[in-house]
């Protein structure tokens, strides 16, 4: 590096610009993001060691060349237009403004980056000054949450649509049980009457020989319905099996891209999240996004809890623990709470307590905690809130 | 059918309720609905039932815990659960508990009274059993008790002679015990008697 300020040594007669040139270096070799200073021709005249870094060239292999080999062969015609167009008219599509563009890294990457170009005129000559910051790691983070978010979404719609199955078969069987036992009903008491009354004439029934009786009309009535029944009980198989993969995860992973998804929320209402990843803990065998799935459920719940109860010092702590071949995740909040009249009901699918709530929630995480051969359940702490624990058993792994 | 036979029916959905109660009645079985395990609870054990029609899902205590519950009680009636599909399995799991049977929602036509009137069997098997037990107690409470020790001893297969060594008495003697016991018991056989000594639970030696 010191050879490169060397190389760079301005013909500086008066001290002070000669300061100024050590200051242009230090800045050059402290700056995190990548700086790249290019004439009007493209030429790159400088390339500061984070943009070596973050390009993979050497300032040696770089400077000289036309700044287009920084870009995807799909962009360089863009550069060369914008260039163009503002040597011509003057019109700035990117300098002064920045944007969010495309690098190319010397082993082939391409890689998101913002760029950032200012103008600067020596001797009558323009140069441009880019300062590029490397964007992968962070859309690497973003990409990966947003994955998360699309993965739970669709399992939470695969297992809202299983439940809501459920659930509307067994309301609908009760009325067609219903039909079909008052069908039963009519048609005894029909045969029972008949019986007692003159017995029927036989011409009568061979002059509407295709009318049928009322015994056949009961009849249909009930098969009618127990049609019915068979097709929601297709319907409901149907759903059940479509999802549910398991294999041996960490607890603490699940709990920590539970907790990832709640960042914003938790950050904008001041709730505090209390949790210690214990990574004594055994792995369990589970499908980690339906867990994640209950978890996302019972810290939604507590945060709408401590909304409801308004306090200010709302606290969510989440433990989990290891015992008897059981391991226990409790999301503890000290909200609202669950109210007398709720706690019968509270797992019931199409019960809730909440004025824009479907009752879906806590039913669905109820039978993904069955399903898993665990339990939801739910308890009142000394100091008030609400307290859900979900056991899921420690089976045997492989 | 005879109307003094009844049927309870727990289920918490009105609907099914009153269609099973009508269903019965045209059979000419009475019923009585509750709406609810804890409503049966209270008012079940004064009625004489011969059949209790249980659904599993249900607010508060379920069928399951209600059965459990009267398990404990040693109710004497059959259960039947009335289940959705989804819950066939938890009704297996009844059955091998002790449960008579189950019915899928909706019933196949002709299915619940058909069920219903298998329950009534079972009920009236058992009363009958019970019914003979008593009859048998009676009988061996008539026992003296050397015919008692006499009866134990020839259920156990023991000859005259060996009766006679075991209670220090003379082959004679016990022959003429022998003819009480047979007669008192109503017994025509060794072998009937040795059944009903079973059925009386007092054949173990230490009895």
């Amino acid at each position: 590096m010191k050879s490169r300020s060397e190389i760079h040594q301005p013909e500086a007669t008066r001290p002070d610009e000669t300061r100024k040139a050590g200051f242009f270096n230090a800045l050059m070799d402290a700056a995190v993001d990548a700086i790249i200073i290019i004439d009007h021709q493209s030429r790159v005249l400088h390339f500061n060691p984070s943009a070596q870094r973050i390009f993979g060239y050497t300032e040696k292999e770089i400077v000289g060349q036309n700044v287009s080999v920084l870009m995807p062969e799909s962009h360089r015609h863009k550069h060369d237009e914008y260039v163009n167009n503002y040597l011509d008219t003057g019109q700035a599509k990117i300098i002064g403004i920045g944007r969010e563009e495309f690098g190319l890294r010397r082993n082939g990457d391409v890689f998101p980056m913002r760029l950032s170009v200012g103008e600067t005129i020596r001797d009558d000559e323009s140069f441009f000054v880019g300062i590029i910051h490397d964007l992968s790691e962070q859309r690497g983070t973003e990409d990966q949450l947003r994955f998360l978010e699309q993965k739970l979404f669709h399992a939470d719609r695969l297992v809202t649509l299983g439940e809501l199955t459920a659930g509307i078969a067994h309301e609908i069987n009760q009325p067609l049980t219903a039909i079909a036992a008052y069908a039963d009903a009519g048609r005894f008491l029909n045969s029972k009457n008949a019986a007692l009354q003159a017995p029927a004439s036989p011409e009568s029934a061979a002059e509407h020989p295709n009318e049928p009786s009322i015994n056949d009309i009961f009849e249909r009535i009930g098969e009618q319905a127990r049609r019915a029944g068979e097709v929601i009980e297709r319907l409901r198989k149907l759903v059940r099996s479509e999802y549910s993969s398991k294999s041996a995860h960490d607890i603490n992973t699940i709990i920590k891209n539970t907790l990832l998804l709640f960042d914003y929320d938790i950050k904008k209402t001041n709730i505090k999240l209390h949790y210690k990843p214990d990574h004594s803990l055994p792995l369990i065998f589970v499908d980690d996004i339906q867990i994640q799935q209950i978890l996302v459920n019972l810290v939604k719940n507590g945060m709408d809890a401590i909304a409801e109860s308004g306090r200010p010092d709302g606290i969510i702590s989440i433990e989990t623990e290891a015992a008897d071949e059981e391991l226990s995740i409790a999301v503890q909040d000290n909200g609202a709470g669950v109210t007398d009249l709720s706690l019968d009901r509270l797992f019931q699918p199409f019960y809730t307590s909440k004025p824009k709530g479907v009752g879906l929630g806590l039913s669905i995480c109820k039978s993904i905690a069955v399903t898993h051969g665990g339990q939801l359940v739910h308890s009142r702490p000394s100091k008030g809130g609400a307290r859900f624990t979900l056991r899921l058993p420690l089976a045997s792994i492989g | 059918m005879s109307t003094e036979r009844l049927v309870c029916v727990v289920d918490d959905d009105d609907a099914i309720r009153e269609s099973l109660r009508v269903l019965l009645f045209t059979h000419g079985i009475a019923c009585r609905c509750f709406a609810s395990a804890a409503e049966f609870l209270d008012q079940g054990p004064q009625l004489a039932i011969h059949c209790l029609l249980l659904d599993i899902r249900m607010p508060g205590m379920d069928g399951l815990e209600l059965f459990d519950r009267l398990r404990q009680q040693k109710a004497a009636y059959p259960i039947v659960f009335i289940t959705g599909h989804g819950d066939i399995p938890l009704a297996v799991d009844a059955i091998k508990n002790g449960a008579h049977d189950f019915l899928t929602k909706p019933f196949r036509d002709g299915e619940l009274i058909k069920t219903v009137q298998s329950a009534f069997d079972a009920f009236q098997r058992t009363r009958n059993e019970m019914e003979r037990l008593e009859v048998l107690q009676d009988r061996a409470g008539s026992l003296t008790p050397r015919e008692r020790e006499v009866m134990k001893l020839m259920a156990q297969g023991l000859p005259n002679k060996g009766v006679a060594d075991e209670l220090n008495i003379s082959p004679r003697t016990v022959e003429i015990h022998r003819a009480h016991v047979m007669e008192k018991m109503c017994a025509d056989s060794l072998p009937a008697l040795v059944r009903m000594v079973s059925q009386l639970g007092i054949d173990s030696p230490d009895q």
